[in-house]
């Protein structure tokens, strides 16, 4: 079942809400992009769609150093040419 | 013990790196890379942090000689955060950097320009694992303001996904 999607046209200067928190203005239009205004609770995360794939790729970057995923961080420097990294205290 | 310092991609880079002061400054106690030295001057300030660490606007970027021309940006505000990086050109020499309005803006970049990598700006891609190797999504970019130390990570804008993976000879290869 697909999920239904309300359209509404809005010009520059109008805006939506949702729920009780959440206003969305619409700033500037151009001939190629919408600029929009986002008022919303400091806990609900506002986030450019395609910005979701980075963070997460972003969350399995950090496990690279962190060790917690194959291939290990040494297997990556020795790959790249360099030395087994340090794990205690590097050069000075 | 390392010192965190912009990496030596160009004069700018040099001068700044060795300007180091101690206005601010403090040992991290890093569990993956042992003990950085820092000091305000060398670290770079992320305004929206980066996607999935909103909270991490403060970052360092080391290098450990041996391991060049590896980047790691190290969290000023959580030790156990750190990611891998490289220089952009490094993965792919023939990169060319899209930087949209609003990102040239948060690391205050003079509207209307292009910014030369290794003079005006760095450019890092982040390693990512996968399976057995890394890759790097190119359309996702690190880019700091050499001249300011603000970064902020490029987010692709509809354009073609431009990912590289490590192969096994250690050379980057276009990833499917």
């Amino acid at each position: 079942m697909g999920t239904s999607v309300l359209v509404l046209r809005r010009k520059a200067g109008e805006a939506i809400a949702i729920g009780d928190g959440i206003e969305i203005s619409v700033i500037e239009i151009s001939p190629t992009r919408v600029k929009l205004g986002v008022i919303a609770p400091r806990e609900i995360s506002v986030l450019r769609k395609e910005t979701i794939a980075v963070a997460m790729e972003n969350r399995k970057a950090a496990e690279l150093v962190s060790g917690n995923v194959k291939p290990g961080l040494q297997e990556i420097v020795r790959a790249l040419g360099g030395l087994t990294p340090k794990m205690s205290s590097g050069p000075s | 013990m390392m010192t965190a310092a912009l990496p030596d991609c160009g004069e700018a880079v040099n001068n700044r790196a060795t300007t180091l002061i101690t206005a601010r400054s403090g040992v991290i106690h890093s569990p993956w890379i042992g003990d950085i030295e820092w000091d305000s001057r060398s670290e770079l300030l992320f305004p929206h942090g980066l996607p999935g660490f909103e909270d991490h606007r403060r970052m360092l970027p080391v290098e450990i000689p041996s391991q060049r021309p590896l980047v790691y940006l190290q969290s000023v505000e959580c030790a156990e955060v750190c990611f891998l990086c490289l220089p952009v050109l490094a993965i792919d020499p023939c990169f060319q950097l899209e930087l949209s309005e609003e990102e040239g803006a948060a690391i205050f970049l003079p509207e209307n320009c292009a910014p030369e990598i290794g003079v005006d700006v760095l450019c890092l891609g982040l390693l990512i694992p996968s399976d057995t190797t890394v890759q790097a999504n190119l359309s996702a970019p690190i880019v700091v303001n050499l001249h300011n130390g603000r970064g902020v990570q490029c987010v692709a804008h509809g354009k073609t996904v431009s990912r590289f993976r490590l192969g096994q000879d250690g050379r980057w290869e276009p990833a499917c």
